[in-house]
């Protein structure tokens, strides 16, 4: 097809922490680069810039990644790299991606190499009132802050698990947020926690200290933490008035009789999140199951090569584990396109390649210590009634899913026979919910619950920015048709 | 409420009179036409019901003839095998028409009427002399030009130079058919087996087959292979080979609107059927191809069949160029080399049946529902007429050599 066309050595997908790393590696090594986000700024969810004016209580609780978040996008000014914002990526199919500008226009990129790194979004945890307004994601409300200057409510309960739950209290309270309740559906560290994320920490240090320090901030604040609880509905009249949370066990599974309710207007939920597959699923890309890394991960090599030739993947993307990651996974995607294209050499690139392996094991490690605290119990997945909507696009219940979860343990075909996942958000928010239940109904691990097939456009778009009339239409599957006598 | 996993993963039954091969729309008809006869019936699905063609077409009822039909060949001299096709799509729309009070249960049924439109003053003589012919055939169409089209469809690009409009044509969801004709099928007393792949046939030394399968083996009395775009993978097993062929086929989708657009549009001379569905949203498709992966019948949908398809779309239904593309899907579409239908029994090899619809999601349960009479009266007159043979090409080569 004749659509406008532009070639470049590496093409990344993603401007936050991964992708910029990436981009600066890449360029680096003296190749052009295209780096395409959709949002209007670059810098992801973790960099994303505050709105003007807006209080902070203490800088340092935002300041380092703050800074770092700064030096990687002035890097995205050199020369050799072409920043695109507002730019979607709709389809990747072999070395060429569609994407769509301010969906206004359609255009293709031509690359040499790809590195995708989508990020991730909040694991969605459908409750019994989980759609009521008030009640939003963790990323949500930080989007919010961060943008907006704009605090989701007087009195706001949080409930997640893994860092999240321990930093985004204390962050929202530095904001000037009043916290009235935090549930860690996890478990309390343990002496044994502490000592392992001791002899994790070398190298670490920072992350410890934040731990640490985000303790203490809410020691300070008096907010109590409560351990192996979850939020089990929400409830109100047009919108949140109080929170019933409960005691759960190891799987996060609730024990009866445990509930217990408290007024609120504001519900934050951060149970970690879901790596953005879309694009590396339309790609092909191969995917094994970690639920602690947020479920579907690609599969990469030691240059972060996906099975795909010729497609890297990198950060959050291919399983959740944060900006530090994200940012050294970035600059080994961006080193091993460098080196497979043969701009440095494979010795060299093995050498620069060192201090980001060195760290990425340590953080690795650090991440296996709190692992026993942050582990994802498959009762996150079971906590809606009958009533309560699963699929918000189309409004699909959970009663109306049962006859379908009785006829197939194939989400695809459940799907097909309950429209949940048909909607606008093509599955993001339901899809790990019904896989949940599908696993639960047919006694599956979780893993092994297919998902349905990835299909262009990966983000919707008007008709109009796709519309191209060279395009020939060059006649049906003629058979030989030739009549019957 | 649907056949449960329960039933469709139980055991096999160790013998069977008709076994059904294939769990599309095709399929579950005739376990249902048949159980409902009291034939014993069992209906061996490889992976689950309705996932291939039978649930991945866009769920369009077109009576008026098909561009398929027409390219590159005069209308004129296609009369005479025309006329009894379009007979036969008219008695398959009303065999849908009843079908949600057969089966009693929505089908999101609607007959909505619909348009074959033309842009040029070539296909607009193509739309007059079609249309001469259908009315031979029994089927209501109406050549609309001008003014009289403009008012009729305000929504049409007022570039066009007119259109036929049929109003028995229609839509029904395509994904919820053949689940309930499996639901009453298994009601009626039908073997309704899913996951159940099959592997080998071989002829018994009396009468019937042994179908080893990778849940077990089953005997069965007759064999109707309605594995669709996968017939010729089953009739190798008896060393047979039809004439049919498959392609994927790339269907589009878009969010759901303001309801614009009631009857169905297709183009005389373009790629394009399109509709507003049940749920409000916009399916764009008419064959344009999806990329195959492998050689199994899993296809990708591709840019430029979404980007093609809908660029003539937007030039016909202009109020589409605010819509957003939400989804492109693909599935197999399975043909004959003549584009008709491939049902009735074998002269080969007698026992073995055929059903197969080209493009056949309109006349699919009409196909199945002639083909169940025809086993359940097999000493009456066949209900399937025989040019849909099975192994007319063969039939057709011997009658040349002769």
């Amino acid at each position: 097809m004749s659509a406008p066309h532009s070639t470049t050595d590496v093409l990344v997908v993603g401007g936050g922490p991964a992708g910029m790393a990436a981009a600066a590696q890449a360029a680096a090594a003296g190749l052009s680069v295209t780096l395409v986000d959709e949002r209007a700024t670059l810098g992801g969810q973790i960099y994303k810039r505050m709105g003007p004016g807006f209080e902070v209580a203490d800088t340092r609780a935002i300041g380092r990644d703050y800074a770092v978040g700064e030096r990687l996008i002035s890097q995205m000014g050199q020369p050799n790299i072409d920043v695109r914002l507002l730019t979607s990526v709709l389809d990747l199919d072999g070395t060429s991606a569609i994407v769509c500008e301010r969906e206004q226009s359609t255009t293709v990129i031509q690359a040499q190499r790809i590195i995708v790194a989508p990020g991730a979004y909040d694991r969605p945890v459908a409750f019994p009132g989980w759609t009521l307004p008030g009640v939003l994601t963790a990323g949500g409300a930080q989007t919010l802050i961060k943008t907006q200057r704009v605090l989701p409510g007087k009195r706001i309960a949080f409930a997640g698990s893994g860092p999240v739950a321990l930093a985004f209290p204390a962050q929202l309270h530095h904001y000037g947020a009043n916290i009235t309740l935090v549930c860690d559906a996890g478990p309390p560290p343990r002496p044994a926690d502490m000592a392992a994320m001791l002899i994790a920490a070398p190298g670490n240090l920072a992350l410890l200290r934040d731990a640490v320090g985000y303790r203490a901030q809410l020691l300070r604040a008096q907010i109590p933490v409560r351990y192996r609880r979850i939020v089990v509905a929400a409830q109100g009249v047009g919108r949140i008035e109080l929170v019933v949370h409960a005691a759960v066990d190891d799987n996060w599974r609730v024990i009866p009789g445990s509930e217990r309710s408290e007024r609120c207007d504001a519900l934050c939920l951060g149970y970690g999140f879901l790596p953005s597959v879309e694009l590396l699923r339309l790609a092909g890309c191969a995917f094994e199951d970690d639920e602690d890394r947020g479920g579907a991960v690609v599969l990469v090599d030691d240059w972060m090569r996906t099975s795909v030739d010729s497609l890297y993947a990198a950060g959050d993307g291919t399983g959740v584990e944060g900006s530090l990651v994200a940012i050294d996974e970035g600059s080994l995607a961006g080193l091993g396109a460098a080196r497979d294209l043969g701009a440095i050499g494979s010795h060299e690139a093995e050498r620069q390649s060192e201090p980001m392996r060195r760290r990425l094991r340590r953080r690795r490690l650090f991440r296996r210590a709190l692992r026993r605290m942050h582990r994802v119990g498959p009762g996150i997945y079971e906590l809606a009634d009958e009533t309560t909507v699963i699929c918000r696009c189309e409004e699909i219940t959970r009663a109306a899913l049962e006859p379908a979860l009785g006829a197939s343990a194939d989400p695809a075909a459940i799907k097909a026979l309950t429209r949940a996942g048909m909607g606008l958000c093509q599955g993001r928010n339901c899809q790990r919910t019904i896989a949940g239940l599908v696993a639960q109904r047919h006694h599956c691990a979780l893993g092994q619950v297919r998902s349905p097939t990835a299909r262009l456009p990966a983000r919707p778009v008007p008709i109009s920015a796709v519309t191209d009339e060279s395009i020939e239409d060059y006649g049906f599957f003629t058979a030989p048709a030739t009549p019957r006598n | 409420m649907w056949l449960s996993l329960s039933d469709t993963s139980s055991s096999l039954p160790s013998d069977t009179d008709v076994l059904v091969i294939g769990g599309g729309v095709i399929g579950c008809a005739l376990a249902y036409y048949l159980a409902r006869e009291g034939v014993t019936v069992t209906l061996l699905e490889r992976s689950e019901l309705n996932r291939e063609a039978s649930g991945t077409n866009a769920g369009s009822f077109h009576l008026q003839i098909a561009i398929h039909q027409l390219t590159g060949l005069e209308v004129d001299s296609l009369a005479h095998r025309l006329l009894p096709e379009i007979r036969l799509y008219v008695q398959g729309s009303r065999l849908w028409q009843n079908l949600e009070r057969e089966l009693n249960g929505s089908l999101e049924m609607h007959v909505t009427g619909g348009l074959m439109v033309a842009e040029t003053d070539k296909e607009l003589s193509l739309l007059h002399s079609k249309q001469r012919i259908e009315h031979d055939a029994g089927l209501e169409t109406h050549v609309l030009e001008g003014e009289e089209l403009r008012a009729f469809a305000p929504f049409l690009t007022p570039n066009l130079k007119g259109a036929t409009y049929c109003p028995t044509e229609g839509h029904a969801n395509p994904l919820l058919a053949a689940p309930l004709y499996a639901l009453r099928a298994a009601q009626a007393g039908a073997a309704i087996r899913t996951g159940a792949e099959v592997r080998t046939i071989d002829l018994e030394q009396q009468d019937g087959f042994v179908v080893r399968t990778s849940r077990g083996s089953v005997k069965a009395r007759r064999i109707v292979n309605a594995a669709g775009a996968w017939t010729n993978d089953i009739a190798a097993m008896l060393g047979l080979r039809h004439p049919v062929r498959r392609e994927g086929l790339h269907v589009n989708v878009t969010e759901p609107r303001e309801r614009i657009l009631t009857p169905l549009v297709q183009h005389i001379g373009r790629r394009l059927t399109l509709k507003q569905s049940a749920n409000d949203t916009f399916i764009i498709g008419g064959g344009w191809p999806a990329r195959a992966v492998g050689d199994d019948g899993r296809y990708r949908t591709v840019w430029a069949s979404a980007a093609g398809n809908v660029t003539i779309a937007a030039r016909i239904v202009p109020a589409l160029a605010n819509v957003r593309l939400l989804r492109t899907w693909s599935g197999p579409l399975a043909f004959t080399d003549d584009l008709e239908p491939l049902v009735g029994p074998s002269r080969q090899l007698p026992g073995y049946f055929t059903c197969m619809a080209t493009t056949g999601f309109t006349l699919g349960p009409l196909m199945a529902q002639l083909l169940a009479e025809t086993l359940a009266h097999p000493t009456g007159k066949s209900a399937v007429p025989d040019n849909f043979a099975p192994d007319r090409a063969a039939a057709a080569m011997a009658a040349a050599r002769s």
